[in-house]
């Protein structure tokens, strides 16, 4: 029963999901305060690479330290990336979209992440050490939920109680209540003495260390290894971005969105070891993600649906105080 | 009121924007337990110098003192923890915010400070607090879902929730009937009473005298005087706030009652952007000549209405331009049958902000008298050069960009373009919306010269010293509908409407 | 210390100029910088990578070869950019237009048409296959307000597999099927003789070929500088671009200039695609560490943005960016890694970013005067 291709699809849709659920938790807080930032791609890129080669290089001992670390590199990595974008779209105005454009296109398979591996020399070698379902063989065949629950690599956990604190920060807590003020009416969070450029420096770059961490989650439980190129990440990053508007700005349903769009990528790999094929199974399989992104965002923008369901209506445009 | 030091004082303060000193060398002062009227025309600086009270803009030079201390404003949150609250024009308010929430956000106090936040706690105090000054509004509505008037009210809900010292209202009546006006008086006079200060800040003069204890009169960035309401006329204050006698632009009214229907409309219904006022049913008609004007609060459909019409919103009914159907929602169709637009929003829709004039006044003409598809760019230069030399429109030349020029001048380039095709009958909303007095003259000249040359003119307008001075016509507009006004100068009939009530 | 940005309300041409140069020389000490940081020289290696550029035997020939393409992507970017119009599909549309063009030149060609025929055909080919790829999102966004910027992005990866299916996973008409080395390793189908775009000589530098795409790139500016500045629709264009709210008073279809905008912009990478087969691959490449590992699309954006969305600038950027890459290719190794190039030009584009708010506007510092009588002159 575990080996049906529903069960073991569920199951690699959480694993394959998680990356996609942190880079959108990411995304989710920096839009929040009004902060595009497209650069998600090229920030989990360069977290892949950097968690990747502080897993390897830097000797502390046990392997679940040198794992936590290399998490931790890869959320600074991505927090530095996204304070680039953070200073030219806060500070300097710039155009959201291009800075984040330019944020992939530097940070990206073609840019700083594959310059990095290469010059740390880290491509196409196993990691390490990698998470890995730490739960009893038992548990992990027990039907249904075994695979889909208990064998999942700690990260999965961990997302877990990422979306429960970023639902409980946005609605319950005054830093979350001052975030949704500054991404819906910048100009009213500041006459109440609330600082715009401060939050939307802070969750832009907590966005960048989530997008740190995405990253770090396929180079040390996915793949587990660094390719040079974008070959690693394939997009996730942007699919991410498109996931925020389907959860209509909203942690919870991130979740949901990001296990359908990650068991929409297992399905290839899946269909080919069970040498199922159907047409131009590979074309399709593949291309089933990125199309299904499409159709999806399609069917959400229909009738300008995103926006009353919860874009913030800041989104996208910096804030001037002295507009004279 | 010499023993104790003023709740607030100012001292020589000055504010210079690219291009305009907007304060300069201001000393002002009022007292704990008085309302102070802030009075001035459009442009005065009045706006700019409650700002840097409230600790929005920082003054080039100048100092701020309370009660007789002085105090650095780094930002509003420094001047809401001295105590010193505004309530802006445009409302700051986060519209999907309830109202309990629009309230503990930013809450600067102790109590509110904690991490968590629990937004149903502060209920019943928004209750009492209330219904103690006649405020009432339920705390878990939505903005967006208020009324402007109700809106308001959760601003002053919200200086008092602040325990503000200083209230500063920016023309706080803009939006309101007369009758709401009237109910806020009380309500500041109550707060006064116990010893909170009020600043209010407006250009209407009946107001000011209404409710303030003393004024100051700003002119030009300067405070020209500080007088007790109750010992000054209203003719020397008046005199005081514009520098000069009061001409006025008056307009000879009667004249065009016999010309031609230009503009007729007829069952025009449309929807608001939020799908929520709706117009139905809506009929006038705009004589060659005539000037109508549509009076009403702000939000009873009077965009909508200005949109349907210029057809830049989908609309049922009829329009007729001199008795011809035009086709709705097609602005092109309205252009070419005679439809002139003044836009309330000059800089978003008036002028593409960032292009140069050459583009901005032939921005409805561009598609005549081209070569094929190719543009003729020296006519539209020499036109452009025209349109300036003739508006006396203030710009280096042709190529600057729109929104390098005054809010005026801006006007005046919408104004030249309008009027320049052929022209039978203009829609006007707001047109002398945020300017300074000059050039609300021009533009009120410009209209009065477009009816005297037989332009049906339709005036949606605020502001009634505005509407009585030019119309012929009074209709009032009120959630979506319109009731003419009857006796054209009879402003308490013109009251009762804009209330949603009828005449007797 | 706190600044404060104001607008400027004056606009001295010299400061157009001067700003983008003082930004790619800051972007250049940066990225200097970066190079430091990891153990290398930076004089050096700008010295070798200006060399292999455009000094050394052969380098311009390279350097056209990859500027060509970044020209077609650059203006693609630059057409729909300049609208706000944010299509990030060139690399996608660039694909398609292989694809499309080259089914025009295998066809055609294989038939023994004559050859300025069958170019023509591909060369529409490409554009509409480009075009018609772009569509997609652009109607999306047309009619659905669907952002354009994610469904063009995501359409990508699907031109992307679809090429690869096309040579690799199936007996289609673009694959070689025949001969030994189509048994070895999948290849696309070799064009005709007719079908193959010629090339130019110049007599320098040891004989520099300037392909045919470089003189349908530079015929595409200008067509695209006539488009906006001297017509109707680029008026509209501009008006759109600027204030959408202005566009709709001004009577301006918004929907088909989306549509349009699109279309064209999509045209341009498919011209950009087939030119790849026409002028240099000879047959269409799918192989998924070839052409897609080339990233042409992505780069275009860096060039429109650097080139500020003038197609002319676009031509000098592209050629400039073009020897960059040339350079980063021929030099790659131990002192070049992989990804130098990318690193160099996003860095530029920041600080050109950055420096975009100096041309039209101040930053003063902010001294907040602590008394009446300091602030007093």
């Amino acid at each position: 029963m575990n080996n049906s291709l529903i069960v073991v699809l569920i199951a690699s849709g959480v694993t394959y999901g998680t990356p996609i659920l942190f880079g959108a938790l990411g995304e989710l807080l920096a839009e929040r305060s009004g902060v595009l930032n497209l650069g998600v791609e090229g920030m989990m890129l360069v977290g892949a690479a950097m968690g990747f080669w502080a897993e390897q290089r830097i000797h502390i001992g046990s392997g679940a330290l040198s794992l936590i670390l290399g998490l931790a590199v890869a959320a600074f990595s991505g927090t530095v990336m996204a304070a680039i974008h953070a200073f030219l779209v806060v500070s300097l105005r710039a155009s959201q979209i291009v800075s984040g454009l330019a944020l992939t296109i530097f940070a990206g398979g073609l840019g700083l992440s594959s310059y990095l591996g290469t010059d740390l020399n880290i491509a196409g070698v196993p990691a390490t050490h990698t998470f890995h379902a730490f739960f009893p063989n038992t548990m992990q065949n027990w039907p249904i939920v075994g695979p889909i629950v208990f064998g999942q690599n700690p990260l999965v956990y961990f997302s877990w109680l990422c979306v429960i604190a970023v639902a409980y920060y946005l609605a319950r807590t005054r830093p979350g209540l001052n975030v949704r003020a500054v991404g819906e009416a910048p100009g009213a969070a500041d006459a109440m003495g609330i600082s715009v450029a401060k939050y939307r420096y802070i969750h832009t770059l907590v966005g960048g260390a989530f997008a740190g961490i995405a990253g770090a989650t396929f180079a040390l439980a996915i793949t587990p290894t660094w390719n040079s190129g974008d070959s690693l990440v394939q997009g996730a990053g942007w699919i991410a971005i498109a996931l925020v508007i389907f959860s209509f700005w909203r942690a919870e349903l991130c979740l949901v969105g990001a296990y359908l769009f990650g068991a929409a990528q297992a399905l290839q790999p899946e269909l080919q070891a069970r040498n199922i094929s159907l047409g131009p199974t590979d074309l399709w399989a593949n291309s089933l993600p990125y199309a299904a992104t499409v159709i999806v965002l399609a069917a959400v923008s229909w009738r300008g649906a995103s926006r009353r369901l919860g874009a913030p209506a800041a989104l996208g445009v910096a804030y001037v105080r002295e507009d004279a | 009121m010499t023993a104790t030091a003023p709740a607030i004082e100012l001292r020589g303060i000055r504010k210079v924007f690219p291009g305009v000193v907007a304060n300069d060398d201001v000393d002002f002062e009022a007292a704990p337990g008085e309302v102070h009227a802030l009075l001035g025309e459009n442009g005065a600086g009045k706006s700019t110098l409650s700002h840097i009270m409230s600790g929005l803009y920082r003054p080039d030079a100048g100092e701020i003192l309370l009660n007789g201390a002085p105090v650095l404003f780094h930002s509003p949150a420094d001047a809401i923890d001295a105590g010193v609250c505004m309530v802006h024009q445009h409302f700051r308010l986060v519209d999907r915010f309830t109202v309990a929430e629009n309230l503990i956000l930013g809450d600067r106090r102790g109590a509110g400070r904690s991490f968590r936040i629990d937004p149903g706690a502060v209920v019943d105090q928004v209750r009492r607090l209330g219904e103690r000054y006649r405020l009432p509004v339920d705390p878990r509505a939505r903005i967006w879902q208020l009324s402007v008037g109700e809106r308001q009210r959760v601003e002053i809900l919200k200086a008092l929730y602040e325990e503000a010292k200083v209230l500063i209202l920016d023309e706080p009546t803009a939006v309101l009937t007369p009758d709401e006006a009237d109910t806020l008086f009380e309500t500041l006079r109550e707060m006064v009473q116990e010893g909170r200060t009020v600043i209010f800040i407006s250009h209407k003069l009946h107001e000011v005298t209404a409710v303030s204890d003393r004024v100051t009169v700003l002119r030009g960035g300067r405070a020209v005087a500080t007088v007790a309401t109750a010992e000054a006329s209203p003719r020397s204050i008046a005199s005081l706030m514009v520098g000069r006698e009061l001409e006025g632009v008056q307009r000879r009214r009667g004249a065009a009652t016999e010309g031609e229907t230009v503009l007729s409309v007829e069952g025009l219904g449309a929807e608001s952007h939020r799908a929520r006022t709706t117009l139905a049913g809506v009929d006038l008609a705009v004589r060659a000549g005539e000037i109508v004007a549509v009076a009403g609060v702000a939000g009873n459909g009077q965009r909508e209405l200005a949109e349907a019409i210029a057809g830049l919103r989908p609309r049922q009914g009829t329009v007729r331009i001199e008795g011809r159907i035009v086709r709705g929602g097609d602005p092109r169709a309205a252009y070419r049958a005679g439809l002139g637009y003044v836009p309330e929003d000059r800089l978003g829709t008036g002028v593409a902000p960032n292009l140069p004039l050459t583009m901005n006044i032939e921005l409805k003409s561009y598609r005549h008298g081209t070569a094929g598809p190719f543009l003729r760019l020296r006519r539209m230069w020499e036109r452009a050069t025209e349109a300036i030399r003739a508006y006396e429109i203030k710009a280096a030349g042709p190529h600057v960009e729109a929104d390098t020029l005054s809010g005026g001048n801006i006007q005046k380039v919408v104004l030249a373009r309008e009027f320049g095709g052929n022209l039978k009958a203009l829609i006007a909303a707001s047109p002398t919306r945020g300017l300074d007095v000059s050039a609300v003259e021009t533009v009120h000249r410009h209209l009065i010269d477009a009816a005297d040359r037989g332009v049906g003119v339709l005036l949606i307008s605020e502001d009634l010293d505005e509407i009585l001075a030019l119309a012929d016509r009074i209709l009032v507009m009120y959630e979506g509908s319109l009731a003419p006004v009857r006796r054209r100068d009879d402003i308490d009939e013109i009251a009762v409407l804009m209330a949603g009530g009828s005449p007797e | 210390m706190r600044f404060t940005v104001e607008r400027r309300l004056d606009l001295p041409r010299w400061r157009l100029v001067a700003v983008p140069i003082v930004s790619i020389a800051l972007g250049l000490v940066l990225a200097g910088l970066v190079l430091l940081v990891t153990g290398h020289n930076p004089l050096s290696s700008y010295r070798q990578l200006f060399d292999a550029a455009f000094v050394s035997t052969g380098s311009l020939d390279q350097t056209l070869i990859s500027a060509t393409p970044l020209a077609f992507t650059g203006l693609a970017a630059a057409a729909a950019f300049r609208m706000r119009v944010f299509n990030i599909g060139a690399e996608g549309q660039l694909y398609i237009g292989s694809i499309t063009g080259a089914f025009f030149g295998l066809y055609f060609g294989g038939r023994g048409a004559a050859s300025p025929w069958v170019i023509a055909l591909m060369v529409l080919g490409g554009m509409a296959g480009g075009a018609a790829w772009a569509s997609i999102a652009g109607a999306l966004r047309a009619f659905f307000g669907t952002s354009e910027i994610l469904t063009s992005l995501m359409l990508n990866y699907i031109a992307g597999y679809l090429l690869t299916y096309l040579v690799f996973d199936s007996e289609s008409y673009w694959r070689q099927t025949k001969g030994f080395n189509a048994t070895v390793f999948p290849t696309g189908k070799q064009l005709p003789h007719n079908a193959v775009w010629p090339a130019w000589t110049l007599h320098t530098q040891g004989g520099i070929g300037v392909p045919l795409g470089a003189f349908l790139a530079v015929a595409a500016a200008i067509f695209l500088w006539v488009l906006y500045r001297r017509t109707r629709f680029g008026f509209e264009v501009q008006v759109l671009g600027d204030s959408e709210g202005a566009a709709r008073y001004a009577g301006v279809r918004t929907r088909r200039k989306v549509l349009s905008v699109m279309a064209i912009s999509g045209a341009i990478a498919g011209l950009g695609g087939v030119s790849q087969v026409g002028d240099f691959g000879h047959s269409v490449d799918g192989d998924p560490n070839g052409l897609q590992r080339l990233g042409y699309g992505y780069s275009g954006i860096v060039v429109a943005a650097l080139g500020r969305y003038n197609p002319f600038a676009v031509l000098l950027v592209a050629f400039l960016l073009g020897g960059l890459e040339n350079a980063g290719n021929s030099l790659q190794g131990a002192n070049f890694p992989s990804g130098l190039v990318g690193v160099i030009e996003g860095i530029i584009l920041f600080t050109t970013l950055g420096g975009e708010l100096l041309i039209r506007h101040r930053v003063r510092l902010l001294r907040t005067p602590k008394t009446a009588a300091e602030a007093m002159p």
